[in-house]
């Protein structure tokens, strides 16, 4: 399982996020580039309940392909009542074949795409990982080099933590808390219900940098 | 891929009954007793599960152009690993363990049998020993008996090839010595097909499963 956080920010904040980021998860940042390629059956009739996605995390050498499978989210009134989605989920690492294996059984590829980007990953009362990601299409099918942002001036975050069925009603607040935190830059809240951009984020991040600059002068 | 198990240079092999012979219980009994017989010391039990799958098609006319047999192998020293063998396609994958979580929910594959092999490893100098018996899971009846030698020293196939057919040579001979009615067989997949390269990994002992799996499934079929 996992509960899950998104929201939007714009392209010009991202410095400024990244700032409030490594003070608040103590300088743990790591790149992001992931050719993500979404995966159904040759033959799908009617609306897919999951899905499946191949990741290949190109930040890597060598490359690591994950393949996830992502379950409906928990429903019923509490679920509905959460501010964080929690949703079931399976991943596992694969040998570079992995897109072939999945051909050979009956998938192909629906959508592919590129996550361009950094994320923060720390230890509260549980993990979480902060991902700041540029969305990109591929103009020609798997042309990474060539991938440009689907919206250039808007960038996507995601607020993760892995979570069971004993302890998700534990993460979701700590995941809310968390998002707290970004709230002067960023409106975080479950993927689906769209919160927008903050309207004083320009405010929130000229005061961050100059902090930051002013910090840096005097070490 | 994350923490690799130690993986060893390694030949599946196969105890092979001459004409009209049959294998018991009372040959694995006997082979453990030839590889005691050199000196081998028992370190201990051994368990790999190998399993056919066949497509999940509920519907005839929705049936999907899938591989219409994935083979999968478990190996119980190498726990947080699961490979999978596509033989029409010529593919060997290497994945996680929950891989067959994702498998189970996407519903694309049904498992339609499953081949135990267990038994005792020993070592042996340089060499690691497995023998053991290959049964169907839920029955009893022998489908054969596997051997398998590891060589820890080098990892390439071509620089270990003659070390292994000498000591292979020699266990051999530890056999005739017991007058047993048969010898040590050798199916060697084409690992160059498979995509494998000379460096020997666990993939390469996945295949080497998988084709000693089918083989022992095609034996009982023709018996």
């Amino acid at each position: 399982m996992e509960c899950v956080v998104q929201g939007i920010i714009e392209a010009q904040h991202v410095e400024a996020l990244d700032v409030l980021l490594q003070g608040l998860c103590e300088g743990q940042r790591e790149a992001v580039k992931t050719h993500e390629i979404c995966l159904k059956k040759s033959l799908e009739t009617g609306t897919v309940a999951s899905e499946l996605h191949l990741l290949c995390d190109l930040s890597k050498r060598p490359q690591i392909w994950t393949v996830k499978h992502i379950g409906g989210a928990m429903r019923g009134t509490g679920a509905e009542q959460l501010p964080a989605l929690v949703r079931n989920i399976v991943e596992s690492k694969m040998s570079n074949n992995a897109l072939r294996f999945f051909y050979a059984v009956g998938y192909k590829m629906d959508y592919e795409l590129l996550r361009d980007g950094f994320a923060y990953r720390f230890q509260r009362a549980f993990p979480i990982t902060v991902t700041v990601t540029s969305v990109c299409r591929l103009p020609k099918q798997h042309s990474i080099d060539e991938a440009t942002p689907v919206t250039p001036n808007i960038q996507l975050v995601e607020v993760t933590a892995p979570a069971t069925a004993d302890n998700f009603s534990d993460v979701v607040p700590a995941i809310s808390s968390f998002a707290e935190h970004l709230s002067p830059l960023v409106n975080l809240s479950k993927p689906g219900s769209f919160a927008g951009i903050v309207s004083t984020a320009s405010t929130a991040a000229a005061s961050l940098l100059s902090r930051s600059d002013r910090l840096e002068h005097r070490v | 891929m994350g923490s690799q198990s130690v993986c060893l240079d390694s030949r599946v092999l196969h105890w092979q009954p001459s004409a009209g012979a049959q294998v018991t219980s009372q040959t694995l009994v006997d082979l453990f007793r030839s590889i005691e017989s050199m000196n081998g010391v028992r370190t201990g039990r051994w368990q790999i599960t190998a399993a056919q799958h066949r497509p999940f098609t509920r519907d005839q006319a929705m049936a999907i152009d899938c591989a219409k047999e994935l083979l999968g192998v478990a190996f119980s020293e190498f726990a947080s690993k699961h490979y999978f063998v596509l033989r029409a396609e010529r593919m060997v994958v290497e994945a996680d363990s929950s891989i067959q979580a994702i498998m189970e929910k996407l519903q694309v594959y049904r498992n339609r049998l499953s081949m135990v092999f267990e038994g005792f490893q020993y070592q042996l100098g340089d060499f690691q020993l497995k023998a053991g018996r290959a049964v169907l899971s839920q029955a009893e009846n022998l489908r054969g008996i596997v051997l398998e030698v590891e060589y820890s020293p080098v990892s390439s196939i071509e620089k270990t090839r003659q070390m292994m057919q000498e000591f292979v040579d020699l266990w051999q001979e530890a056999i005739s010595a017991q007058s047993m009615s048969g010898r040590i067989s050798l199916l060697e997949p084409n690992f160059a097909e498979y995509a494998l390269s000379d460096t020997y990994t666990w993939q390469h002992t996945a295949l080497q499963y998988i084709f000693l799996f089918a083989y022992f499934l095609s034996q009982s079929q023709r018996a």
